[in-house]
């Protein structure tokens, strides 16, 4: 009977300690992001995050990615999050996806939650823009031109105005942000091109011009290159030197001299040393 | 008499067996409870270790490969490119994750600083500032032109790198160094064969006994577009690293151009006088982020003791 | 080969020391085969665990064998510029001393170069040097100018040998291998007067080259220090100081040497007060000469400001430092050698010995001096808390090696000396008191008179 106590008693503890832990499951965060690259195709990136006194990445998770279609959730696919916590999902010409009569796409990433992690999920309702980037010359100014416009529920094309382009030069490591503009009415915005930037040994620059995390559009990218940089002097190989391979001459001349000053010396003495034994 | 007996122990046995699977599904789930947070896939690889063994390593924890160039093709560099960091003193408060980060990359031991951040104070009168110092990959490295052999040499896209399969350990270019850059491995470092094909002078992993080593400016990462860790892992962005034929440097969250950024701070070469032609650049401690003094949080006590005995205390 | 009296006199004096050794001999040999087998021991360590057992660290990366290294090859001068100077100088008292002179320096130009070879990391990538050496590196022009060097020397003692070595191979001796060896070293030696001719020629040429062979050796060695940017190092009066502070030491190790013949071997007839006299003097002007150039040296760091230099002199001038040593190497090794020769009451052979080996040992801890505190001042503040890395202390491995070294050096001598007599047989009673000297002197004024009257003559014939 003693037994039978303490053995309850430990269960009940247990069992309570179970029952708490259900009431207390960590919270799960899921983040959405709309990227369409420079080729056109349309990503979405989603990052789930659970808190564990911070937020932190929760990797090796599945996550539901859905199209909404009036009500009705149409699943587009199921993708497990890598160490980073991230998913991603290409959603460029799915025949799955369909625009509500405003224009807009609702997608929804879901995180069904687990024993220990609450569930989570995100709506992210988005436009589908398109970035038109082209390089003109009038007289000696040098610009970019870029149109953004936006595809409709009818597929129509009209322009975004009023939004913000950032562009960049692109470079080994980063971007290099040079000129910020909103476009006007039509959609349309011109920077000057920035040719003092060093490009290539021929002057090519890479050009990047972004709509950057807009609420409405995601991230937009185009790109574009064109040789109106300074071109940059090709890194020539160093001949001889003191810091290089092979030594500057007059150190060679030098050396050859002097070792054979002192070794001419040896062999001639050795040679009198040959006649001291001939001459026995 | 008897019949009583069995009855009794077969209770007894009922009770503790009972006893034992509560216990048993009581304690799993207490063990449950621990486990259910633990990031790890549980999928597991059979990996090589170092030392010649197979080991089982769960698939979280490794590591993407790296690729650098071998042997003839190290010596050359990436084309067209000169790289160049600049260093901001402004925002450096010594928080020590550009060592760690760069003794994590490149295996080194705890007390082996390739990336060595100093407690600087020029004069009595001058407040002291933290100074992280890499090595500078100087333009006339004073280092290259000592060496015997040829272990050490300046490539074309300005980086200076060790080959430490041709290096014969006379420590001529340690000497040479004015900036105390370079550091010797005085013992086996235990890190798998000599003759590992693994080996490249653009990693500078596996170390070898009785080789010379230091910063290499993480080339291999450079090759796939990535910055060194010592720059991604600052948590203040004081570190900048670029090609200054691009004229772009970054610190992994913002660019600037070179060539503004050292003109707009009055960038600076570190003891220019010596005529070494440093690639390192630094950025004056002007209106700084933080306090010196805010660098002893990330140093023991004695450590900060030390460092503290070292300054001429005005401030 | 023919032999005068004197001569033959002196090989049956020699010989039986060759052949046998003494009670005496053996043990002192033990003691030093003990050493030697300290230092394999301390090698064989080294090896196996890493430079890690020794006490450098990552600033002071070159301790005590480069500082042996240099010491080593300082005193190799004795047989360069000594014995080279005194032969082509045709200086009378020369031949009881240039044998031991030169097999100095061939001992310490093989020894020397061992401890490079300590302090390499990867001696297994020697051959590297050979395949990928670069003419820019000090190193490399240290390389060729002391295997240069050594070949020289080698040469030299040979040539200045031959006509012991010809005596040898005519004496009846009783091993086969000794009658081989000399008959094949002796090239036909007898004597005549083609022969003389052509050695003394060989002579004049090596004695000539090795002085700025050995000047340039040692320069070499001096600008490894000097071409580096470190306060302390980077002085333009290295090489020099280098060149004259090795001749100090090897005219120092060059009297010791004799001064242990001498007494252990008995000669007193061959090495008389007249050596230890003028040597003595050499050991003085160099004294004062080395003196000259560390007062110099210092006085230009000290007097102006930079900091770099002031860092270094600090530490050298510190009492808890290297005050004390450097006190004895720089003030008392010169002026304690100087006075005690300059003052004729103290000057006997002695007393000339005894300040040698402070002479000797000053320079040794000056080559310590030399190399440590510069290593340990770099030009960024050391902020290292391992006090290993902040101040360097040799290890039991690198003393082990060091006494080696030294106890090599005296059983290296000890070998040669089996093989040849210590001081030269065939000329050796040559020089050897001031009254012969005088004569000697004497003759040669009185022979260049007479050839003044024989000129005037013929000149006043010519006239008439």
């Amino acid at each position: 009977m003693k037994y039978m106590l303490i053995i309850s008693l430990a269960t009940a503890i247990t069992a309570g300690k179970g029952l708490a832990q259900k009431a207390v499951r960590k919270t799960a965060r899921v983040q959405v992001e709309y990227f369409k690259g420079p080729d056109k195709t349309e990503n979405l990136v989603a990052t789930l995050i659970v808190k564990e006194k911070r937020y932190v990445p929760f990797g090796e998770a599945m996550l539901y990615f859905y199209c909404l279609n009036d009500t009705a959730r149409i699943l587009l696919d199921k993708i497990k999050t890598n160490d980073a916590g991230k998913a991603v999902l290409t959603v460029s010409n799915n025949p799955k996806i369909t625009k509500d009569p405003e224009g807009k796409i609702t997608f929804i990433v879901e995180y069904k939650g687990s024993s220990a992690v609450k569930a989570a999920q995100r709506k992210m309702a988005i436009r589908q823009g398109d970035l038109e980037l082209s390089f003109f010359q009038k007289d000696s100014t040098k610009s970019i031109e870029v149109s953004a416009t936006e595809t409709g529920a009818d597929n129509q094309r009209t322009p975004i105005a009023k939004v913000n382009i950032l562009f960049y030069v692109q470079g080994t490591f980063s971007l290099y942000n040079f000129a910020k503009e909103k476009t006007d009415e039509n959609g349309i915005v011109q920077v000057a091109f920035p040719v003092d930037m060093p490009g290539d040994t021929t002057g090519v620059l890479t050009i990047v011009a972004k709509i950057e995390e807009n609420r409405t559009y995601g991230t937009i990218e185009a790109k574009g290159e064109i040789n109106w940089g300074k071109p940059i002097q090709p890194v020539k190989e160093k001949k001889r030197g003191l810091g290089d391979t092979d030594a500057p001459l007059w150190m060679v001349y030098t050396l050859i001299v002097l070792l054979s000053a002192v070794w001419f010396h040896y062999l001639y003495v050795v040679y009198m040393m040959i006649k001291i034994k001939l001459a026995r | 008499m008897e019949k009583g007996k069995k009855k009794q122990s077969r209770r007894k046995f009922f009770f503790k067996t009972a006893t034992a699977a509560i216990g048993a599904i009581g304690g799993a789930g207490l063990i449950a409870q621990s486990c259910e947070t633990k990031k790890e896939s549980g999928e597991t690889m059979t990996l090589l270790s170092p030392d010649g063994k197979l080991v089982e390593v769960d698939k979280a924890n490794v590591a993407p490969a790296r690729m650098p160039a071998h042997g003839k093709n190290a010596r050359k560099g990436i084309p067209n490119k000169k790289f160049v960091m600049v260093i901001d003193l402004a925002r450096c408060r010594n928080a020590r994750k550009c060592v760690s980060n760069c003794q994590k990359m490149h295996q080194l031991e705890p007390e082996d600083e390739w990336i060595k951040v100093f407690l600087m104070q020029d004069s009595d009168d001058t407040a002291p500032y933290w100074f992280p110092k890499p090595c500078f990959h100087c333009n006339q490295p004073p280092c290259v032109k000592v060496c015997p052999v040829g272990a050490t040499y300046k490539r074309t896209d300005g980086l200076v790198l060790v080959d430490n399969e041709r290096c014969i350990g006379c420590k001529f270019c340690m000497t040479a160094c004015p900036y105390s850059s370079r550091v010797f491995q005085w013992k086996d470092p235990g890190q798998g064969k000599e003759d590992d094909e693994n080996y490249s002078p653009e990693t500078s992993v596996p170390h070898k006994v009785g080789t010379v080593g230091k910063c290499d400016f993480c080339p291999d990462m450079a090759r796939m577009g990535k910055l060194p860790t010592c720059v991604t892992g600052c948590p203040n962005g004081v570190i900048f690293f670029g090609d200054k034929n691009e004229d772009i440097v970054t610190n992994g969250t913002e660019s600037f151009r070179f060539s503004e950024l050292i003109y707009d701070r009055a960038g600076y070469h570190f003891m220019a006088e010596l005529g070494t032609e440093p690639n390192v650049y630094y950025l004056p401690p002007v209106d700084r982020l933080f306090d010196y003094k805010k660098g002893f949080k990330t140093l023991t006590p004695e450590q900060a003791e030390f460092y503290k005995k070292s300054i001429v205390h005005k401030h | 080969m023919e032999l005068d009296a004197k001569a033959t006199r002196a090989l049956n004096y020699f010989i039986p020391q060759m052949v046998s050794i003494s009670k005496s001999g053996m043990v002192q040999v033990g003691i030093l085969l003990v050493f030697i087998l300290g230092g394999l021991y301390a090698l064989v360590v080294q090896i196996v665990e890493g430079h890690i057992v020794t006490g450098m660290r990552d600033n002071v990366v070159w301790g005590l064998y480069i500082a042996n290294f240099i010491f080593f090859i300082g005193i190799s001068y004795a047989g360069a510029l000594i014995s080279g100077i005194l032969h082509l100088l045709r200086v009378e008292w020369r031949h009881p001393i240039i044998r031991i002179a030169e097999i100095i320096t061939i001992i310490s130009t093989i020894i020397g170069p061992a401890y490079i070879l300590l302090c390499m990391g990867r001696l297994d990538r020697l051959h590297h040097l050979a395949l990928y050496g670069r003419i820019q590196s000090p190193i490399i022009w240290d390389v060729l100018a002391i295997s240069t060097y050594l070949i020289g020397s080698i040469i030299f003692l040979y040539l200045a040998s031959i006509r012991d070595l010809a005596a040898l191979r005519d004496y009846p001796f009783k091993q086969k291998w000794r009658k081989k060896l000399y008959r094949f070293l002796a090239i036909s030696f007898n004597g005549n007067a083609k022969q003389n001719r052509f050695l003394e020629r060989g002579l004049t040429i090596m004695s000539a080259i090795i002085i700025p062979l050995a000047v340039l050796v040692h320069s070499v060695l001096a600008w490894i220090f000097g071409m580096t940017l470190r306060p302390g190092w980077h002085s333009t009066i290295f090489a020099p100081y280098f060149v004259v502070a090795a001749v100090f030491s090897g005219t120092g190790v060059l009297i010791i040497a004799l001064w242990v013949f001498r007494k252990y071997y008995h000669l007193e007839s061959y090495i008389t007060k007249i050596h230890f006299n003028y040597l003595g003097i050499i050991l003085m002007i160099l004294g004062a000469l080395y003196g000259y150039f560390t007062f110099s040296e210092y006085l230009t760091s000290w007097y102006g400001s930079e900091t770099w230099d002031m860092e270094v002199l600090y530490k050298l001038f510190d009492p808890h430092e290297y005050w004390w040593w450097f006190f004895f190497s720089a003030i008392l090794g010169v002026a304690l050698p100087v006075l005690v020769i300059l003052i004729p009451k103290f000057r006997n052979i002695n007393s000339i010995t005894a300040v040698s080996v402070i002479a000797v040992f000053a320079l040794w801890v000056k080559r310590y001096l030399i190399i440590i505190p510069t290593l340990e001042t770099p030009l960024l503040p050391l902020q290292d808390l391992r006090p290993e890395y902040i101040h360097y202390t040799p290890t039991i491995i690198e003393w082990l090696l060091t006494f080696a070294g030294v106890a090599l050096f005296c059983f290296l001598f000890f070998l040669f000396s089996k093989f040849l007599p210590i001081v030269s047989v065939v000329k050796g009673e040559e020089g050897t008191n001031y009254a012969e000297l005088r004569k000697k002197v004497m003759q040669r004024v009185l022979k260049r008179k007479i050839k003044e009257e024989k000129r005037k003559a013929s000149q006043k014939l010519q006239h008439i």
